[in-house]
């Protein structure tokens, strides 16, 4: 068995600790401060014609107030009142008062076990968790110490998984269960949510205060919980600091954590998007985070309609392309990078210059060009036009490469009787081979996310780019987001992968190529 | 240094030829034909007729969407470029800095920039739905709002989503351009400073500020030309409506010349807007000429 060494020892220590006191911190405020609000819509009057003050607000106002002391037994009940102004079209105005009275409830997780609805049993456990974790943490035993980090990190995960479950609690199960649509269990957990909101005395009424109530944790639950968890990140990562440099520590994570959620959660949309149904995509009430029923099949379904064709499609245009650009490019950027002519300056203008000139704002031009080279919708045209859009990035990027190369190597060679071509091919392009791949990736990511110009150019569907070819799930008045998602991921996997594999490289080549000389 | 001498005057423009060929034919091939139909009289069917002068600009700034349109583009390039470069430029001191899991983050930073902006565009769109977006899911799964909400009220809120998703795929780029500025600082310098008593803020206005000043210049005008430039975005989402509100330049002028079939001030739109890039661009190159002295 591996042997941890003290250091290590010594800081799983600390980390259990940290994370055993931040998990039980989190319980305590779960359990005892009433971070969750239950307002029920208990009575509802609308008065139309009538103005704020009037005879008739006076009268109104007196019958919903008898008519509310019936529902003082569930709690507090607070009246409100939303006066709703319209201009008629003869100038005068209208104006209609809205009465609500609603009883609003909040309650802590304790009450929340005692009541005995489902969610409380989470709670339970992560009571439980929190407690064994500091417990572990604090014994002598060495070996504990990473079940406590383990039993830590659990409870503070199963966190937001209980406050999702309580949350489906009191939205979606409930509301099953008032439409009928389980009968078995009702009476356990109508009962369970009574007592917790209406103090047991719901009793008939039960299901129509059910009917009306509104379910939310308050925002300052959250406010409280996410900075809190990336703090404790930050913490445990720089145990051995000061407080100051630990906080900022802690403030870095919080910034680096939301910064990935943020960027990573378009791609969950697609993930998830792409394996649910099609009427889960459009239904408006649907309230599941996950789909309801896994619909591999999806895949199926869109290889059925032509996406791997069109993505066999992108795969010939963007090697095409990044063929024609490096065959062109290499040459150029060997000039530039080893020979001294005139008009070299002038080059890297027009270099620079091309640059400007987005394919989009040059399409009228491009589109009466390709007809008059009969390259209309081919593929053949669109390679030619990606490679010529991308020489100015393929130059700058394998100048870059080249220049950083001394040339003594090549110069030994030409000694040697080898050629210029010769030396190219056999010193340098092998020594360049980082930045050569590194240039090769990126105009094949640039061709292959291209979407404009193939939308103009390639009007026969069977010769439709992928990016093109998803636009086929969207037409006018209904999108199929599923099919368009699962397509677009199996579009996006493999260059995000490529872009991954160039990462270093591309930091290096992009300001060294283009700034540095 | 580092060249190699070759004997024959002409041989490094036999080098240079065949990417001289291909950007001429395909990139300033297309540049002239537009500038010949921007000054000439286009048939609906596309025939191209005698000389007109400055008639298709006139028809061009005279179009109803034209003050609107501009408007919206300087807000889109200003409000894009503007803040990525602020947030890229964060993002990029907080990868600098030492922590763990710095790779990974790294790594998932690119994501969006390897991605097509088609498809980022349509998540997106799919994301801020009402009756049935992702957000509201979310939100309403996790129990922060009750109640859907409409994240498109109006077309003003539109538009601010779409320079917020500009924004969003925009950061990667900068973030790299200043991330390898940032890498080839010294180390030295800031030991120095910490010596001296400089605090963060000082270090960042006297030294790392002025040393990521070139990467920084290099991003922001590519940045100025790729998000004036930038059709997907605004094409997927709204499409420019309600009656081209939300458009900017390059969305209209795409609308005018294949849906409208008005090339010829659509052909005068794309001159106008090279002007305007030609006067970025003019201070890109000096300023990357400067750099250029030692060639």
């Amino acid at each position: 068995m591996k042997m941890l060494s003290p250091d290590r020892l010594e800081k799983n220590k600390r980390t259990g600790r940290i994370l055993s006191l931040c998990a039980l911190a989190m319980t305590v405020i779960l359990l005892c401060l009433p971070v969750f609000e239950a307002a029920t819509a208990v009575y509802t009057k609308k008065s139309p014609n009538t103005f704020k003050g009037d005879e008739k607000y006076t009268a109104v106002k007196a019958e919903v107030e008898e008519a509310i002391k019936d529902y003082e037994e569930f709690g507090d009940v607070q009246l409100k009142e939303d006066v709703t102004l319209r201009d008629k079209s003869d100038g005068t105005q209208s104006s209609m008062i809205t009465f609500t009275a609603s009883t609003k409830g909040h309650f802590s997780g304790w009450q929340l076990i005692q009541s005995g609805v489902p969610a409380g049993k989470l709670l339970l456990l992560l009571l439980i968790l929190a407690c064994v974790s500091a417990a572990l943490a604090f014994t002598k035993g060495v070996r504990l110490h990473g079940i406590a980090v383990a039993a830590g990190i659990l409870a503070l995960l199963l966190v937001p998984v209980f406050s999702m479950t309580i949350t489906r609690f009191f939205t979606r199960t409930i509301g099953t269960v008032l439409s009928g649509a389980r009968e078995a269990d009702i009476t356990r957990e109508l009962q369970g949510a009574d007592g917790l909101l209406y103090g047991g005395k719901g009793g008939d009424k039960i299901r129509q205060l059910l009917g009306s109530m509104d379910f939310s944790c308050t925002a300052w639950l959250w406010a409280l919980l996410i900075p809190g968890f990336m703090l404790i990140c930050g913490a445990v990562v720089s145990l051995n600091a000061k407080l100051s440099e630990a906080l900022g520590r802690g403030a870095l994570y919080a910034f680096v954590i939301s910064l990935c959620v943020l960027i990573l959660y378009p791609y969950y949309v697609m993930f998830i998007t792409g394996l649910r149904s099609a009427a889960e995509t459009n239904d408006m009430y649907f309230l599941n985070m996950l789909p309801v029923q896994w619909m591999w099949s999806n895949y199926g379904d869109i290889v059925r309609r032509n996406v791997l064709k069109y993505l066999g499609n992108s795969l010939i245009l963007s090697a095409g392309a990044t063929l024609i650009s490096l065959l062109c490019g290499i040459p150029a950027a060997y000039a530039m990078a080893r020979m001294k002519f005139r008009g070299k300056k002038a080059f890297l203008g027009f270099v620079i210059m091309s640059q400007m000139f987005a394919p989009v704002v040059l399409l009228v031009g491009i589109s009466r060009l390709m007809i008059g080279l009969n390259l209309n919708d081919s593929v053949v045209g669109l390679m030619l036009i990606n490679a010529a859009f991308n020489q100015a990035f393929a130059i700058w990027l394998l100048r870059g490469t080249f220049v950083s190369i001394s040339s003594e190597m090549e110069q030994a060679a030409c000694i040697d009787g080898c050629s210029i071509v010769g030396s190219l091919i056999r010193v340098l392009l092998p020594m360049a081979a980082p930045g050569i791949v590194t240039t090769l990736i990126f105009v094949f990511i640039n061709s292959w996310n291209e979407y404009t110009i193939s939308t103009v150019l390639i009007s026969t569907p069977g010769k439709r780019p992928i990016t093109v070819g998803i636009t086929q799930f969207s037409s006018f008045n209904m999108i199929e987001w599923h099919y368009l998602f699962a397509s677009a991921l199996l579009a996006t996997i493999p260059v995000v992968i490529l872009f991954l594999f160039i990462e270093k490289h591309l930091v290096a080549g992009l300001t060294s190529g283009g700034v540095k000389g | 240094m580092n060249t190699i001498l070759v004997r024959k005057k002409w041989i490094p423009y036999l080098w240079l030829l065949p990417s001289i060929v291909l950007m001429s034919v395909f990139v300033v091939f297309p540049i002239l034909i537009v500038f010949r139909l921007a000054f000439s009289e286009i048939s609906r069917a596309g025939v191209v007729g005698g000389f007109t002068g400055l008639d298709n600009f006139v028809a061009a700034v005279q179009d109803k969407a034209f003050g609107t349109v501009m408007g919206n583009t300087a807000i889109w390039v200003v409000s894009v470029v503007g803040l990525s470069t602020v947030l890229g430029f964060i993002v990029a001191m907080a990868l600098n800095t030492e922590f763990f899991g710095r790779k990974i983050v790294r790594s998932i930073v690119i994501f969006p920039w390897a991605t097509s902006l088609v498809i980022q565009a349509s998540v997106w769109n799919y994301i801020i739905k009402y009756e049935y977006g992702n957000l509201n899911n979310v939100l309403l799964n996790l129990g922060i709002i009750k109640t859907a909400v409409n994240w498109r009220l109006t077309y003003q809120i539109e538009f601010a989503w779409e320079c917020g998703i500009g924004i969003f795929v925009t950061i990667p780029f900068v973030t790299f351009c200043v991330l390898s500025g940032l890498q080839s600082i010294d180390a030295a310098y800031y030991e120095a400073a910490t010596v001296d008593g400089a605090g963060f803020w000082k270090k960042l206005r006297h030294i790392t500020l002025p040393l990521v000043r070139p990467s920084l210049t290099v991003s922001t005008v590519l940045n100025i030309i790729y998000v004036f430039n930038s059709f997907p975005i605004v094409y997927t989402i709204t499409k420019g409506a309600p009656a081209n509100k939300t458009d900017t330049m390059v969305t209209l002028l795409y609308m005018r010349a294949f849906y409208d079939q008005q090339k010829g001030p659509a052909t005068a739109m794309s001159v106008i807007g090279f002007v305007i890039l030609c006067i970025a661009a003019g201070a890109y190159m000096m300023l990357s000429m400067r750099k250029e002295e030692d060639l």
